[in-house]
This record gives structure tokens, sequence and C-alpha cells, in this order.
């Protein structure tokens, strides 16, 4: 395998003729096969304007013969309107006017569940492209529901039909060869699939468009059009006439094209699966395990227990990779220091580049296991039980069941949170959501309360067992959460359903993940949060730390800390007057600042300021310097345990990660959203430590 | 007699379903045409969604939509 690939992306790689498109319903097992098939030589895109990631991949075999493989998202239709499935829509009706299709088209069908797979595989005969039918998950087919490979193929007059099971790896070389052999054998094609029959195809003649390339699919186009109750030309008389017409044959204009598919899908079944009877009574064993996994009290009891599990891993596990990862930047740094010469270009490279980076890779560990956490609950198909489960309650709070996902995501990062609503078919709720993940509070705040925990807040038990330290961390996390779920209930009455879409979803079987396949996608999760993020930091980070070292100070002249006279130095003091009123001083003033590149930033900031030796123990002499800390004239310490409770609320509401703003502006494609959220959350932030500060100091607390 | 008049474990014969188009587009595309039939698996507390089978596919609908899906 030539890794290099991976990190080299190839060029446009379906811009060639000879690409292969892999199709297939969500469960499927589609983004299984493409990993296995493509392994590490893959690129993960967006596609332009949108954010749905296009992942585009290049399939190695025997010889030098290799081609270009698109996974496009899972869908049930071409008909559908969520945000996944419309790609997949627009893409298909590219390769029908005959932009750039793809040589071959491998339509991926879950064989435990044929009549439904072979609903959008019937869409995509239509086109005419060569395809290939893929009978993924033979290995669950029990012997009353074999299918009759040959008879299948001929009935669908597809190139092959080719039975594998990703999970057990076997069928891919099959696979791999029967793709080649269509690329290499360009023939004409006519699929037999004859779902429309003569009544309808003589009612639509008028809806049929020429620039289509086949006059099947031409046909389903019309049949679409119809649905939607959407003329051609602008000349709606024309569409009603049509309409009126098909009524009167009997048949539903809004479902004509699903119910004329499934009429010949139905039909052609009992060749295909001859000894199949339909047990709609029968238990498949994953109904057994969900009378105790959706049990009404049991189930969110286990999810209850999962999810401690999983934040207690995040939290523990992942410290001792972390602190490898803090030895290795620190040791790059010294390196660095001790073998170039004193000057700007050492500076930028020591502090802008190594700090900035340093800062992002530090929660790499954290945002692996929490993927690789939440991969294996949605490959083995729990994820879609706790939407079912969570549902209700989460659509009271203006939320969507499936909204879970990206809110415990957010508990780590909220950027691969964000990424997560794409699931959400509904606009509304999945902006909803968006708006309020940054509440979460996510790993990066948790050095700046431990810094500030350790320093202000006495370790003393009350209540008989609580330590006030730990509880004080609980209270932070609980208050960006419950204030969370409350401004979802608010934002929901306010913002207006855009996309008509409706909440059907599907329970899938429970399965064993691929192991191979949630470890590549750990993989490429992790470098698309490198990659996103890091841009972002690099470029603030190296900003930040122009602002704070220039313009540079003869130190000799002056024993005052060169920073006071710094850009970010004047910044501080010119925000003075706007958070004293919070009780916070310059110096946080310039954390605040410096954190918009990270929020953790915060607290290398305020060891620069306090001059404390970078290395190592930094928060325990960075406590020391902030607790000594007195006003020079009058005495009094400048950090009290309410100033840093007030700091502390501060921290969980305001918006100062700058990569999240980036990403919700490419989600929402819109300025609107993110700074709308910058507003909310300042404001918020503002309130709250104003009220702590202030209902403290007249409570009589210092 | 609709979806949500089944009690959890009977079966039902789906004979039309209402709605906006959307949603009827959607059941009909899973697979919930007229003629055919439905098992209600469970429901969840407080008109939460139901879970349903169609052909081989386990799905979860929501209350309101389930109300929408009439049987024979």
């Amino acid at each position: 395998m030539k890794k290099s690939h991976f990190f080299k992306p190839a060029q446009k790689l379906t811009q060639d003729s000879h690409w292969v498109a892999l199709v297939g319903n969500p469960n499927c097992g589609k983004t299984a096969i493409f990993n296995l098939l493509t392994g590490l030589h893959q690129k993960v895109s967006n596609y332009p304007g949108i954010t749905v990631e296009k992942k585009e991949g290049t399939v190695y075999a025997q010889g030098d013969k290799t081609f270009n493989l698109l996974d496009l998202p899972g869908t049930y239709s071409l008909s559908a309107e969520s945000f996944d499935e419309q790609i997949v829509s627009d893409q298909v009706l590219s390769w029908a006017k005959g932009e750039n299709p793809p040589a071959v088209i491998v339509s991926v069908v879950d064989a435990s569940n044929l009549s439904r797979n072979l609903y959008l595989t019937t869409q995509l005969l239509d086109l005419d492209i060569p395809t290939i039918v893929v009978l993924n998950m033979m290995d669950q087919l029990k012997d009353s529901s074999q299918i009759e490979i040959q008879k299948l193929k001929k009935e669908l007059g597809v190139s092959a039909v080719v039975p594998i099971s990703a999970k057990m790896n076997w069928g891919l070389d099959a696979l791999k060869s029967a793709i080649q052999k269509s690329l290499v054998n360009v023939a004409q094609t006519n699929h037999q699939s004859q779902w429309i029959n003569q009544d309808i195809s003589h009612q639509i003649k008028l809806l049929i468009e020429p620039h289509f390339s086949s006059s099947k699919f031409a046909a389903a186009h019309a049949l679409r059009r119809i649905s939607r109750n959407e003329s051609l030309n602008g000349e709606n008389s024309n569409i009603e006439a049509i309409r009126n017409s098909i009524l009167e044959l009997g048949y539903n204009t809004d479902t004509l094209e699903a119910t004329l598919r499934y009429k010949w899908i139905d039909g052609i079944l009992p060749f295909v699966q001859p000894k199949i009877r339909t047990k709609i009574q029968k238990e498949t064993r994953s109904e057994r395990w969900d009378k105790i996994l959706t049990h009404p009290w049991m189930g969110p009891a286990i999810f209850m227990a999962i999810l401690y599990f999983i934040f207690q891993s995040i939290f523990t596990w992942a410290s001792i990779p972390m602190d490898w990862i803090q030895a290795g930047i620190d040791n790059i740094a010294i390196f660095v220091l001790s073998n170039m010469s004193p000057g700007m270009l050492r500076d930028i490279l020591v502090e802008g580049i190594i700090g900035g980076v340093g800062a992002i890779v530090i929660f790499l560990p954290q945002i692996l296991i929490l993927s690789f956490f939440l991969t294996v609950l949605e490959d083995t198909g729990y994820m879609a039980r706790v939407a079912f489960m969570l549902d209700k309650s989460m659509t009271k709070m203006g939320l969507h069941g499936k909204s879970i996902l990206p809110l415990m995501s957010a508990y780590a990062c909220a950027i691969p949170g964000i990424m997560s609503t794409r699931t959400i078919d509904s606009w509304k709720e999945r902006l909803v959501t968006i708006l309020i993940l940054p509440l979460m509070s996510c790993s990066a705040r948790l050095p700046v309360y431990t810094l500030l925990i350790s320093a202000f807040i006495p370790p003393i038990t009350v209540g008989g067992y609580f330590n006030l330290q730990g509880l004080t961390l609980v209270v932070m996390y609980f208050l960006g959460t419950v204030t969370a779920l409350i401004l979802a209930k608010i934002f929901s009455q306010f913002i207006k359903e855009k996309s008509s879409s409706s909440f059907v979803m599907e329970l899938p079987p429970y399965r064993v993940p691929i192991t191979r396949s949630v470890i590549r996608q750990v993989f490429i999760r992790g470098k698309l949060f490198l990659v996103n993020a890091g841009k972002i930091i690099m470029a603030i980070s190296i900003l930040l730390w122009f602002l704070a070292s220039y313009p540079k100070v003869d130190s000799s002249l002056t024993d005052v800390n060169p920073i006071h006279h710094s850009y970010a130095g004047k910044i501080g003091h010119a925000m003075e007057p706007i958070i004293r009123p919070l009780g916070f001083d310059w110096k946080i003033g310039i954390g605040l600042l410096t954190s918009f590149a990270a929020r953790e930033v915060m607290v290398s900031t305020m060891a620069t300021i306090y001059n404390v030796e970078d290395r190592g123990d930094e928060t325990v002499n960075l406590r020391e310097a902030m607790r000594n800390d007195v006003d020079e004239k009058t005495g009094v310490p400048v950090y009290t345990p309410l100033i840093a409770l007030a700091l502390m609320v501060f921290y969980v509401f305001a918006a100062q990660c700058m990569a999240t703003f980036a990403i919700v502006r490419q989600e929402t494609n819109s300025w609107k959203w993110p700074l709308f959220m910058i507003a909310y959350l300042t404001i918020l932030a503002y309130a709250g430590a104003f009220i702590v500060y202030r209902g403290g100091l007249l409570l009589g607390y210092s | 007699m609709t979806l949500i008049d089944l009690s959890p474990g009977e079966v039902g014969t789906i004979s039309n379903i209402k709605g906006n188009r959307h949603l009827q587009n959607r059941l009909v595309e899973l697979g919930l045409l007229s003629g055919t039939d439905v098992r209600l698996v469970k429901c969840t507390p407080f008109n939460g969604p139901v879970e349903i089978k169609v052909r081989d596919s386990y799905l979860s609908i929501r209350w309101d939509d389930a109300q929408l899906v009439e049987l024979k």
C-alpha cells in the first residue's frame, strides 16, 4: 500500500471517464465496501457550496489496472429531499444529462432486505449506464431467503450480480474483477426493468424532456414532476390535465413512481427468492435485543451507563497520550530553540506555529477515542435506537432524536458535533442543534476550569460526600447543558421549517462493526479534525503571537513585562473598562482575546503574562502566581474565588473558538447564523459573569 | 382504523396514507404500499414515535405521522 498517496490526494479523481459510482441505501454496508476496496487511498472533500462529504478513492487491483471510485451518501430514493439525499439525486440528474457520468454504477443492495433496496436499484437502471448489483450481507441470509443470482441478473438485465459479504471479507475480489470487466467491455446498455406501464407512458408523453440520454430516465423524471405538480416550461394547464387523466386511471399521482416500481419489484421477487414467505410476525434477533435495549426504562438506563463509560474513558484514558503529545511538542520546541539562532523566524516557529499547532494536536486523543465510540455505536445500529427512544423528549425541546449524537460529540469538540448534524433531515431541528452546540462544555474548556478551580476553589468536602472542586466542575458542565436545552426550546419557536422532509427513520438490524472499517473511519475523522481546525488555529496563533510580541521593547530599559507594551497589552488595557464590571482585569482581557484561537490558549497566555516557565508544571507555578498577584496601589488580591467563578461562567457561555464559527458558516452556508451565535453567546457570557460577580458581591462574598 | 389503533404485536394491512405529499412519498418509497402488511412492534411513552415492521425493515415513525397511515 502506498501510504504517501493518501496525504497527496489525487487531483479530481473522478474527472477521467473511467470512474465508478457506489450507490446504495443507508445501512447497506456501502461505506464498509468503499473502505475495503480503496484502503487508505481516499480523499474526503466537500461538495461545492454545501458540506456533504464527498468521498473519492482509488482501487488498486492485481496488475496495473486501477479505477477511481466515488462513494455517494446513502439514500433510499432519487426523489428524496434531505441534505444527503439531495446530493445523490442532483448527481444522478446530471449523469442523466450526460454530464460526466460514471462508466459503471455499483448498486449496493442489502440482501436481507431485498425489495426495499431494489427500489433504488431500479431507479439507477433507468440511466442505462452499465450497472453491477452487489448483494451485500449474504452471510445473514437464511436458507428460506436464498436468492437466485442468475434469475436476478436476468430480470434486471444488469451486467453482473455479485454476492459478497463485507463483514466476512469475501467476494470483494470478484467484485473488483466484475467492475474491471465492465470497464473494458463497453457495450450499449438497455436495462430490462420495464416498471412503467403502457397506460402511464402514454399519458406522460408531453412531459418527456429531450435532454436526457435515456428514455426510461426521462419517463421517471416526468413522474417526479407530476408528483411535485411541477410543470414543464410553465404550462400549468398541461400538468393539471395529465394529473387528472392519471387519477381517472385509478392511480395516486403523488406516489405514482413508487407504486409502479414496487409493483414491478413485487412481481419479480417470487422468481428471485422462490422459497421466501413473508413472515411479518417473525421476530428477528435484533427485535429480541430491543426488548431490553429500547425498553421504556431499562433502555434509557443502559444508555446512561454507556454514556458514563464513554466520558470516563475520554477523560482518563486520553490523558496518557495527551501527556506524551505535550512532552513531544515541548521537546520539539526545545530542539528548535537550541538549534536555531534567535530571531523573528525562530520566535514565530516556536511561539506561533509549534505552540498553535500543539494546542490543537493535544486534543487528538480525545477526538479519536470519542470518534471510535461514536463510530461503533453508529455501526452497530445502537445510535438509531437512542434516537428512537429520545425523539419525544428531544422534540419537546425543539431538537430531534438524532440530535443526541452531535450533543455527545460536542463534549469533546463542537466541530465534529456540528459536522454530525448532517444526518438530521429537518433543517429547523438541524439548525437549532447547531446553534446550541457551543454551549456543551468542550474539552478545550477543561484546562481553563482546571487552572481556576485548583487556584481558587478550596479542596474541602461539602454535604458529607462531595469534593467542592469536583462539584464546581460538574456545575459548569451542567450549567452549559441546561442552558443549551432551554435555548433550543426558545430558538425553535422562532425558526421556520425550511425543508419538508418526513421523520421516518430506519432501525437497522444490530450488527457487529467491521474492525477495519471502524479504524479507517476514526482515522479519517482525526485527519479531518486536524486539517479543518488546524488551518484556522495556526493562522490565528501566528496573528496572536504577533500581537503579543510587537512592538518589541528593550527589556533592559524597563522592568515591566514587555507584554504590557505589546499590541495585545494595549488591547487588553483598552478592554478593561468593558470587563471591569465582571471583576476582570486587563490580563484576563488578553486571555479572553487569545481564547479566540482556542479556549485552552488562555492558560498559556496567562503563563506568558506572568513570565512563568512554560515547561511541564506550568499550572502549578501559574496557580501560585495568580493567587499572589496583588494590586500595586491597594495591595488587594487581583483575583478572588468570586472572580474565578465569574470567569468560569464566562467560559461556559462565551463565543471563543473561531474554528467553530468557521464550520457553522460552512454548514449553514451563510454568515447570518455564525454571527447570530457570536452575538447571543457573548450576551449570555457577559450577563452570566455579571450576575455571578455582582450578585456574589451583594451577598457579601469576595 | 390507523396504525396507532393496533396494539403492539398486532398486524394490519395498509389501505391508504394521508398527509402531505412528502410523507406519503417517503412511506411508499420505504415499501408501505396499500395492501402491504405492517406490524406494530412497540410504542414509546407519552405518544413518542412508534416502531413498525414492514417488509424486512423496522422503522420509527412519529405518532402524528402514524395516525395518517390508514388500515383496512
